[in-house]
């Protein structure tokens, strides 16, 4: 069987709130180790 | 007091002057010299490729950015390079009135960004050759023009062939080559024509979501998930075929030439084509006190600046090497010259390259664009700075220790658009201190899809303006 997504992670990549939350919690994890860099 | 010159005003080389300017407080000078008068945005070109960006809203002109920094600004187009003691300086032509000038300098940063080598792939580009590619804002605008073209021959009922990918058996930037592919298909989705048209995915990566970096690995719910899954499912998932383990070797007229791993030669009928070229580094002489033009010395044979790397090692022998990557990015030979970006050589692939049964070498070439250019250009910065204020360099970080962040765009709207976030620590792989076989820090590294992706794309745009634009707080973000 060809590999897709699931009904359910096509679901949670676009209800609206689940991804408001993924947008903080990836800003933060980027904004985290990109920094980390910049004392080097 | 010391005088710094930065040639190219990209990514890499506007990091670096800005950094220089902020460090040196106009106690010494800091000279940019670029072709080009302003600093592109780069990312956003995969939304000008298909007419959801206006061209003018990824440039700004930089001198006016220079002229509040301090930095002086020399419009033109670097010919030659003297570095050695005692002549040390630039010769350039005005771009306008061809008129050399002579730069003097104490240190030198070579950050001019890419040579895109079309010529390398006979057919290849919009110029001289059949394909359309988003590698300069021109070329992206063109492919806009031909793209929607294409979209009109669509309404009236034809059916199309797109072939979206790399030129080149060891072309880079596939990341920017997978927006476009799923960007195009998310457009044509949107204006009802998606059934009209065949896309197929047609690459030199050895495995599908290799993008150059051997892949992205991620630990999700206690298992590792590779970006091979990820990406097959993707294009599973929108209907595009994917051919990989190919390069291209030559396009005509509606046809592109390739040759796959297994030495088998193949050809793929297209309508509209956008294939990534190979690049190589800007053709700048460099030459001795005696007038001899010493640039082998100081290049690659791909026209890359050496600098601290450990050239010369077989792949497997790289690829175990973490320390072979340069961390300060000097050339050993002239301490007061630095390359940042795309312009300084690597000491080779980051994925597996394979030769095949002809003797046809298939290897992506490293990444070397984006966050890591702009974070090269901030090491570069330091350096220079150390050197003029200390006399010694305090700082350094090889790409097996460089974090990177891409958000890959698969589509633009707000309301349902979707992008892929792909964090990874490190951008080579790092085999002796993460201890799995992919040599990642498996618990920072990333990969997620969703309307986020979305946002965050277009958070970045503006954000990244902001700070190439050196406005209030532009330090606090990072590069």
């Amino acid at each position: 069987m060809e590999q897709q997504f699931t009904k359910s992670e096509k679901f949670w990549m676009n209800f609206k709130l689940y991804q408001l939350y993924r947008f903080i919690a990836l800003n933060i994890k980027i904004y985290t180790v990109a920094v980390q860099s910049k004392f080097k | 007091m010391a005088k710094v010159v930065v040639i190219g005003a990209g990514f890499a080389g506007h990091t670096t002057a800005l950094y220089l300017a902020d460090r040196l407080k106009k106690k010494h000078e800091v000279v940019v010299v670029s072709n080009r008068d302003v600093f592109s945005y780069l990312p956003s070109w995969v939304w000008v490729g298909v007419g959801h960006m206006k061209p003018e809203k990824t440039i700004f002109k930089v001198k006016p950015v220079y002229d509040r920094k301090g930095i002086k600004f020399v419009h033109a187009a670097v010919r030659e390079i003297h570095p050695d003691a005692g002549e040390q300086f630039i010769l350039a032509d005005e771009v306008g009135s061809g008129k050399e000038t002579r730069i003097d300098y104490d240190y030198v940063v070579v950050a001019p960004g890419p040579f895109l080598n079309f010529a390398a792939t006979p057919g290849l580009g919009p110029e001289k050759g059949f394909t359309n590619s988003i590698c300069s804002l021109p070329h992206a605008v063109t492919t806009r023009d031909n793209y929607l073209a294409l979209c009109e021959r669509m309404k009236k009922g034809e059916n199309v062939k797109i072939v979206i990918g790399t030129g080149h058996p060891g072309a880079t930037c596939q990341g920017a080559a997978f927006e476009y592919i799923v960007n195009v298909h998310k457009d044509l989705v949107k204006r009802g024509l998606r059934d009209k048209a065949d896309i197929l995915w047609l690459s030199n990566e050895p495995e599908l979501g290799d993008l150059g970096v051997n892949g992205v690995q991620i630990k999700r719910n206690g298992h590792t998930m590779v970006s091979e899954e990820f990406i097959k499912s993707v294009f599973n998932d929108h209907g595009i075929r994917y051919q990989i383990q190919s390069g291209v070797t030559k396009v005509e007229e509606g046809k592109i030439h390739w040759q796959n791993y297994e030495g088998d030669e193949g050809t793929t009928d297209f309508d509209f084509a956008m294939l990534i070229p190979a690049f190589k580094g800007q053709p700048f002489k460099y030459v001795n006190k005696e007038g001899e033009d010493i640039t082998a010395k100081l290049n690659n044979p791909g026209g890359f600046f050496l600098v601290d790397g450990k050239y010369g090692l077989p792949y497997p022998e790289l690829a175990q090497t973490p320390e072979a990557w340069p961390s300060k990015y000097q050339n050993p030979t002239y301490p007061n010259m630095f390359a940042a970006g795309i312009a300084f050589a690597p000491p080779g692939p980051i994925s597996k390259p394979f030769t095949n049964k002809n003797g046809l070498l298939i290897a992506p070439a490293p990444p070397r664009t984006g966050m890591i250019s702009g974070a090269i250009g901030r090491v570069v910065a330091m350096n220079v700075a150390d050197l003029i204020e200390k006399g010694e360099i305090t700082h350094g970080e090889r790409m097996t220790e460089m974090v990177a962040a891409c958000i890959a765009s698969m589509g633009d709207s707000l309301w349902d658009g979707n992008a892929v976030t792909i964090v990874m620590r490190p951008v080579v792989p790092d085999r002796k201190k993460y201890n799995n076989p992919y040599g990642r820090d498996l618990f920072v590294s990333h990969l997620e899809m969703g309307l986020s992706g979305a946002w965050m794309k277009y958070m970045l745009h503006y954000t990244f303006m902001w700070k190439f634009k050196g406005k209030f707080g532009w330090k606090l973000i990072p590069e």
